[in-house]
């Protein structure tokens, strides 16, 4: 369990960096996808029922990278990852067994609701603290960030279901 | 039964003490990382720098090439004559021109920099953010101060930086939503002719609007405009010296019933082919 937490710490830290230098090449309408993002969500969503302080400490660790390779504040993405943790786990225990029949199905619209909330939240909060810090952009740039990261999540999915559950 | 009652209530009050307490802790926590965040980022930045330089000339590259492909097959050729290369060599190459390049641009700058007074410093980027922020690896210890213009060895103007830590910055470019800039529209001479009347400057603002793109604004209704006009920064622009390259005219939107004309502007800044950029470092001090 460890070799996974460390090889999950190692990786939040290796795709801020690429999705800041990398992936910044390949950026569509100013749009590349948020790898960090999509990692905590897979793990979250995969992580067990009791598994929920693994969460958090996720949480605490990719909102950390997302907040030191931003410009933004320490600690935004941070909170925000916690609750959105809670509130998959929350989520999942409502949909009870459904979600294992057909995982995909449920991953990408739940997926899509938290990513947006995730940009609009972080949008949100710095002009709650600094006004002329607004980013709030939901037109093309937003669209293709969405189908970038749909992208991205789907192939991180399916090579997340390859990697053994005792690992 | 009240007693039953009032031990299950004190209970779930008990549950909540330790909830409380410990999301105190953890926003003093993360209050106090905020007062601290100036050297906790240098540091990380100072840390990954290396892997977030080769990450970014990596992209380069493979943009390039992946681009190169897009646009047509006269790659292929170029490809069959590389397949012979050993990887020692082309890495013995790749490190060379890396080199040369820099020491061109350098050299580029220290000539058009000897004339103007300007001093600058050299810095290698290595990061951009999705606010078209994009960071270099200098920073307060080379002699970089808020508010200093960044141009690449062409003097095309980037943007000027946005915050400054120990050993790297950040850049706030010219597309940025919240980036502004006074420009003047240097015209094409209809014909060439020297003798032809002199076209009055017109003036104009460059204002970002994300994604590595900008427009351009409040032009008078009465200015005419033409696409393939060069954009420059203006004598009445504080923060960056005049006559620096901005961008082009791109396409006029003329709408009568507004006081001010648009146009689409095509600018000429490249991050993604980018590796050197300039901290005019004395421009204050100049003016």
């Amino acid at each position: 369990m460890w070799k996974k937490t460390l090889a999950v710490i190692l990786l939040f830290y290796v795709f801020a960096l690429l999705q800041s230098s990398f992936l910044a090449h390949f950026a569509l309408f100013g749009a590349t996808p948020n790898l960090v993002f999509i990692l905590f969500f897979l793990v979250s969503f995969f992580s067990k029922k009791e598994e929920i302080y693994q969460v958090i400490i996720f949480g605490i660790i990719a909102g950390f990278f997302l907040d030191i390779f931003s410009y933004s504040y320490i600690g935004l993405s941070i909170i925000l990852l916690i609750i959105f943790g809670f509130v998959l786990k929350k989520i999942q225990s409502l949909l009870k067994n459904a979600e294992t029949k057909y995982p995909l199905k449920y991953f990408l619209p739940l997926f899509t609701v938290f990513l947006l909330a995730y940009e609009l939240l972080i949008g949100a909060s710095l002009y709650f603290l600094d006004p002329s810090r607004l980013r709030i952009n939901f037109g093309v740039e937003t669209l293709f960030y969405l189908i970038y990261n749909l992208i991205g999540a789907s192939l991180m999915f399916y090579i997340y279901k390859k990697i053994p559950e005792d690992v | 039964m009240n007693r039953v009652k009032n031990f299950s209530i004190n209970k779930k009050r008990n549950g909540f003490v330790p909830v409380i307490i410990g999301t105190a802790v953890f926003l003093f926590l993360i209050f106090t990382l905020n007062i601290f965040v100036t050297p906790i980022r240098n540091g990380f930045f100072a840390l990954s720098s290396p892997i977030q330089k080769t990450f970014w000339t990596a992209g380069e590259s493979s943009s390039l090439f992946l681009g190169s492909i897009f646009n047509g097959g006269a790659i292929a050729k170029e490809n069959a004559n590389l397949k012979n290369e050993n990887q020692k060599l082309l890495a013995q190459i790749a490190s060379l021109q890396s080199i040369e390049s820099g020491s061109q641009a350098l050299n580029d700058m220290s000539a058009s920099c000897q004339n103007t007074g300007l001093k600058y410093v050299m810095a290698g980027v290595i990061g951009l953010d999705e606010s078209d922020i994009l960071s270099i690896n200098k920073g307060s210890a080379d002699g970089i101060l808020e508010g200093m213009p960044v141009l690449n060895q062409q003097h095309v103007l980037f943007g000027k930086i946005f915050k400054v830590y120990k050993n790297f910055s950040k850049i706030i470019l010219v597309s940025n939503k919240n980036s502004v800039i006074n420009v003047k529209i240097q015209q094409a001479a209809p014909t060439g002719n020297p003798d032809d009347p002199v076209v009055p400057e017109i003036d104009g603002v460059v204002k970002g609007s994300g994604g590595l793109t900008a427009y351009l604004d409040l032009i008078p209704i009465s200015s005419a405009i033409n696409p393939g006009d060069i954009l420059v920064t203006s004598a009445i622009e504080k923060s960056f010296p005049k006559d620096l390259l901005v961008g082009k005219i791109i396409q006029k939107q003329k709408n009568d019933q507004k006081p001010f004309q648009q146009a689409q502007i095509s600018l000429f800044l490249n991050v993604k082919t980018t590796d050197n950029l300039f901290v005019i470092t004395n421009y204050k001090q100049t003016n």
